[in-house]
């Protein structure tokens, strides 16, 4: 059975201390301004009569089951890895249109200005080669994020997942669900913030333009076939070549 | 022999074979470049074969991009050497005298594909009004292949430029420079296969097809299929013709 890479989250366990942030940026060279992680807290609540609490929510690229970044690029620079489950970007076929950014809910991608193309989380591949952690992974100090196989039932990211049934949740928009490999245990506070989905129009009305432009070329297909065919069967032109042949 | 009237000059023959030969080339390569189920001209077998082939879509893509530039280094020699023959080209395609040439192109639609009965059965002299230089027909080919070749171009080089000195703020431009690239293509590639079909199947235009090799047309079918302009030049030189 091919692998399906996710993380497992236990949001209970982190604390806020931006660790995963810090050691992607390091790990993979994301220049100012970006991120390909994040830490969403929710607004703490102080209230009489009750202690302040508030949530964490640890994310990142969610390597999507049914990914928009994907359906909105039209080189499939960006695809799903069947192999593997992950959201990938092939940097050397990507020219940086940028389709995928909007249409990610999550934002979880952005065009990087120095390579001039789509980056986001890839779960630091050349770290896997080298048979460590991803980079968040291997830094958070209270083991919150897990990364692991959830096809492999030996794998620690299954367990949890096993473990922690009734209580796993994904966070997601309905109205563009993407089906995301991130999956949460212990509540990670607000679950509804990811936009809708947005593949830009420029996408849409090359979409809508696809029927189009294969029916203008059918049309001319037949057309040509209508003349080969008169020009085979009828033998003669019919038209004014006869005084071609006087002339 | 019978008097040759010329056509093109051999500027004129290179360009239009050099043409050909980058929109082959550039039509297969580009096919593959697109993958998307929704879009895929040719389904997703193409891309998938295509980029195996060259060992991967960067490849791929790389190979475009290089015929491409040659593509329009061609062009910018052609206008370099023969200026003049350009600016009669586009005068002469885009010059349109809307009554004659309509009717031009509405009786040769019925003739290629019905023949003459349908037009005789509304009682609609089948003869078709006389053409100059180019016919309606090449005219429209022409007047696409230019409007979209100089878009396919520009939207070309806008994409090749987006991950060279583009930024975030350009994608707009650079994601509608890909639908543009692929919707001229596609109008252009529509008009190429009628264009093919006229010039290298048909009986009817052998002799117009000889003289994109040779440069020359016999007298005969210059009377026949550009009258207007056998008039113009009949009278001229023999060998200016």
């Amino acid at each position: 059975m091919a692998r399906k890479l996710a993380m497992v989250i236990d949001a209970s366990k982190c604390i806020d201390c931006k660790g995963c942030m810090v050691s992607c940026k390091v790990a993979n060279g994301v220049p100012e301004e970006h991120w390909r992680n994040w830490i969403k807290p929710t607004e703490p609540q102080f209230g009489p009569g009750r202690r302040p609490s508030i949530r964490f929510q640890p994310g990142g690229c969610m390597h999507c089951d049914k990914p928009t970044c994907v359906e909105a690029c039209p080189t499939g620079a960006t695809f799903k890895d069947k192999e593997t489950g992950e959201v990938v970007i092939d940097k050397d076929l990507c020219i940086g249109c940028g389709n995928c950014i909007p249409a990610c809910p999550y934002d979880a991608r952005y065009r990087n200005p120095v390579s001039r193309k789509a980056d986001k989380c890839n779960y630091c591949p050349e770290r896997r080669a080298a048979g460590l952690e991803p980079a968040c992974v291997d830094t958070c100090p209270t083991k919150a994020r897990v990364f692991g196989d959830i096809n492999d039932p030996d794998s620690e990211a299954s367990r949890l997942l096993r473990e922690n049934k009734p209580r796993v949740q994904v966070v997601v928009n309905e109205a563009t669900n993407t089906k995301p490999n991130m999956y949460y245990i212990g509540s990670p506070g607000d679950a509804a913030w990811p936009r809708k989905a947005v593949v830009p129009s420029s996408m849409v009305a090359m979409k809508e333009a696809a029927p189009l432009v294969k029916g203008l070329v059918g049309l001319t297909g037949l057309g040509v076939l209508a003349m080969l065919g008169r020009q085979l069967f009828a033998g003669d032109s019919g038209d004014s070549h006869e005084e071609d042949r006087h002339g | 022999m019978a008097r040759q009237f010329k056509r093109h000059d051999r500027s004129d023959i290179f360009i239009h074979w050099f043409n050909a030969a980058c929109w082959l080339l550039l039509l297969i390569t580009g096919i593959g470049l697109i993958s998307n189920p929704a879009i895929d001209p040719l389904g997703s077998g193409y891309p998938e074969a295509m980029r195996s082939l060259v060992g991967g879509g960067a490849n791929l893509l790389a190979i475009h991009e290089v015929i491409g530039f040659v593509w329009i280094l061609g062009f910018i020699w052609y206008l370099a050497v023969n200026a003049r023959g350009a600016g009669f080209f586009l005068k002469e395609v885009f010059m349109v005298s809307p009554a004659r040439d309509m009717a031009w192109m509405l009786k040769k639609m019925v003739l290629m594909t019905l023949g003459p009965k349908p037009l005789k059965m509304i009682g609609v002299n089948p003869e078709l009004p006389k053409q100059g230089f180019y016919n309606m027909g090449q005219k429209a080919f022409a007047q696409a292949s230019v409007a979209g070749g100089v878009v396919i171009a520009f939207t070309g080089v806008i994409m090749f430029l987006s991950d060279k000195t583009f930024g975030a703020e350009a994608t707009g431009i650079v994601s509608w420079a890909v639908t543009l690239h692929f919707i001229a293509v596609g109008v252009v590639f529509a008009g190429l296969l009628v264009h093919i079909y006229m010039a290298a199947i048909s009986p009817e235009e052998r002799p117009g097809f000889r003289s994109m090799f040779t440069g020359h047309v016999p007298e005969n079918y210059a009377r026949h299929h550009h009258g207007l302009w056998y008039e113009k030049v009949r009278s001229a030189p023999e060998n200016d013709g």
